[in-house]
């Protein structure tokens, strides 16, 4: 188990979001509630539909709910900020500056080498000069065993290194919170499992709160917490004692 | 903009659209203004091949050399003695019916001089002395096919009267009538009762210096408002300009080459808006992790300035290229400064537009996007 806080660092509390009106009204979460900690890797399972991307997207301040709370605490504050109780500026300005993002596509940019996707988010939303971006994205693709090949461009890459480079981009910044969805989804297990484990990894070793939406049981033995979505509820799940490589 | 210029250097293929259009807009903006020009030097060729120091009087109004009206002889004594100004010399300037060798008849333009003042400085000085005999004429060797002449010393008709070919020369070419260059008094014999005695279109007063003809000049103006005064540059000026104007062919090409820069404005725009669309998953992953818009607007705003700057730098050798090709077919194509830094500039302008126009693709990218 990861070496989580006492306090959590995101909760949310009794989120409510439906789509559609009238009879094609749909419910995507019915007053979900969830404590996640520092150094936890969270899992979220649950059928197509069930309202996993919603839930990730309220959590990490890119959808409005329609009630309910998204209490965060990052870097260890001892107050809780609802990030849907702040304006959107200050909104884009938390997530620029607390938050990463891993998405099914890698959607890395072609034209920029490895080294540039990271520089790229350094730069423009840390305003990092560009030798020390370069500097810290280099460290970063070192720790993914992506050093020798900072120059390459996507065109050039295994779907494995695109990934690797795309959590290098989430995690660059040293985020608070990791949002990924699907991380595993474009990938064979032997690169998933890498991934995965870069994940954990992150959580553990940088005390990151990360949150994973995915279908892939496989993940299971890796995560910290689980939690199944289905219908709109949210359940928490046993997840097995026996963490593969510990 | 490193990173604009790089993304447009990877993706050449979706980028030369709109750098072409680019350069389509710039080359059929400068090559029209050249030729439009180039064209309308021509109505003023007379004044531009003539010494810059004369000052030049004709008729009240008069706003282009071919369109003097007789004025009285008697207008020498208006200009008076005035140090470093030799005495005016009368000159005509007048449109007369040319018949062919061959029979058919075109128009032309007589010019006239007295002595030395009117004389292109084109013509050799055994041309000068031959233009002194009746009826000798000398004219462009490019219109003499148009005219029907093959040769020196062959002979034509002009207002029904023979004139001798004593020669020809380059660079005084015409745009609707031939010029054609004789003695005053050949010119008056040709005239006949189309000029009334005592009479001459223009009188030249030529100085020992431009701002001795400019002092001169206003000094006219100031006492005489029955005639008009111009030194040589001014009259070459209000020439161009009348017929740039009076004719609407500068608007008419204005328009062609606004057309052309709508073309080339809506081609960038939708290349813009296309590579903006294509790359909407990897800005939407930016938006997630907080990185502001204006970042993404600046980019897409220096690749509009990428494209501008690549299209404008292959439009200039096409430009020079069409512009030589112009001239060896005898067209007339000036390419001044002016012309080159405005093209420049409005095609720069007009990129940088397609870009500000492109970016309502980027307002439409919303990182939500990427939660399916």
């Amino acid at each position: 188990m990861a070496a989580a806080d006492n306090l959590p660092s995101l909760r949310a509390v009794h989120l409510l979001k439906t789509f559609g009106d009238g009879a094609s009204q749909r419910t995507a979460l019915r007053k979900v509630s969830l404590n996640l900690f520092p150094g936890q890797l969270a899992l979220l399972m649950g059928p197509s539909g069930s309202g996993k991307s919603t839930l990730l997207a309220i959590l990490s301040g890119l959808l409005h709910p329609d009630g309910g709370q998204v209490l965060t605490r990052p870097n260890d504050q001892t107050s809780f900020v609802d990030i849907w109780g702040i304006s959107e500026a200050a909104r884009d300005d938390f997530r620029r500056k607390h938050t990463g993002f891993i998405f099914q596509g890698y959607n890395l940019f072609p034209a920029l080498s490895a080294s540039q996707q990271l520089e790229i988010v350094l730069k423009w939303g840390n305003n990092l000069s560009p030798g020390e971006a370069r500097r810290q994205a280099e460290e970063m693709l070192d720790r993914l065993g992506l050093l020798n090949q900072r120059h390459k461009k996507p065109a050039a890459m295994s779907g494995g290194e695109k990934q690797r480079v795309a959590i290098g981009r989430a995690l660059v910044k040293n985020p608070t919170f990791l949002f990924a969805d699907e991380p595993t989804s474009a990938l064979d297990w032997e690169n998933g499992q890498a991934v995965i484990q870069l994940l954990r990894d992150a959580a553990h070793s940088r005390g990151a709160t990360i949150f994973v939406v995915s279908h892939d049981a496989r993940m299971l033995p890796f995560v910290d917490v689980c939690f199944h979505l289905d219908d709109g509820n949210l359940e928490e799940h046993e997840i097995p004692l026996v963490v593969a490589g510990e | 903009m490193g990173y604009s210029l790089q993304t447009l250097w990877h993706e050449k293929a979706r980028y030369s659209a709109g750098v072409g259009a680019v350069a389509f807009s710039a080359v059929l903006m400068a090559l029209q203004f050249g030729l439009l020009l180039g064209l309308f030097t021509i109505t003023s060729i007379p004044l531009d091949h003539t010494d810059p120091r004369i000052v030049w009087i004709g008729s009240k109004g008069v706003e282009a050399i071919d369109l003097g009206q007789p004025i009285p002889i008697s207008y020498l004594g208006r200009v008076g003695e005035h140090s470093g100004v030799l005495p005016p010399e009368p000159y005509i300037a007048n449109f007369a019916n040319f018949q062919k060798p061959d029979g058919g008849t075109d128009l032309c333009f007589l010019l006239g001089h007295f002595g030395n003042a009117g004389i292109p400085d084109m013509l050799t000085s055994e041309q000068r002395t031959a233009l002194t005999e009746p009826f000798a004429i000398v004219m462009d060797e490019s219109d003499m096919k148009r005219m029907g002449m093959t040769a020196v010393n062959q002979t034509a008709k002009i207002n029904g009267k023979e004139v001798r070919l004593v020669g020809s020369v380059k660079g005084l070419k015409s745009l609707a009538a031939p010029w054609v260059i004789c003695s005053h008094y050949t010119a008056s014999e040709l005239m006949g009762a189309l000029l009334p005695p005592d009479h001459t279109k223009y009188l030249l007063a030529k100085c020992d210096t431009p701002e001795r003809a400019a002092d001169l000049a206003a000094h006219l103006k100031a006492e005489y408002s029955d005639m008009a005064v111009y030194t040589s540059g001014e009259f070459s000026t209000s020439t161009r300009t009348y017929w740039l104007l009076r004719t609407k062919a500068g608007i008419a090409i204005g328009y062609a080459a606004l057309l052309g820069l709508l073309v080339g404005g809506a081609v960038t725009v939708q290349t813009l808006y296309a590579a903006t669309i294509a790359s909407a998953k990897e800005y939407a992953t930016l938006f997630a992790l907080g990185i502001p818009r204006w970042r993404v607007y600046v980019t897409v705003l220096f690749q509009a300035f990428w494209i501008g700057i690549f299209g404008i730098a292959l439009a200039y050798p096409v430009v020079q290229l069409l512009a030589a090709g112009a001239r060896a077919a005898g067209t007339q194509v000036i390419l001044r400064w002016e012309i080159m830094t405005g093209t420049a500039l409005i095609t720069m302008g007009m990129s940088v537009f397609a870009g500000l126009f492109a970016l309502r693709s980027v307002r439409g990218i919303e990182p939500i996007s990427l939660l399916r």
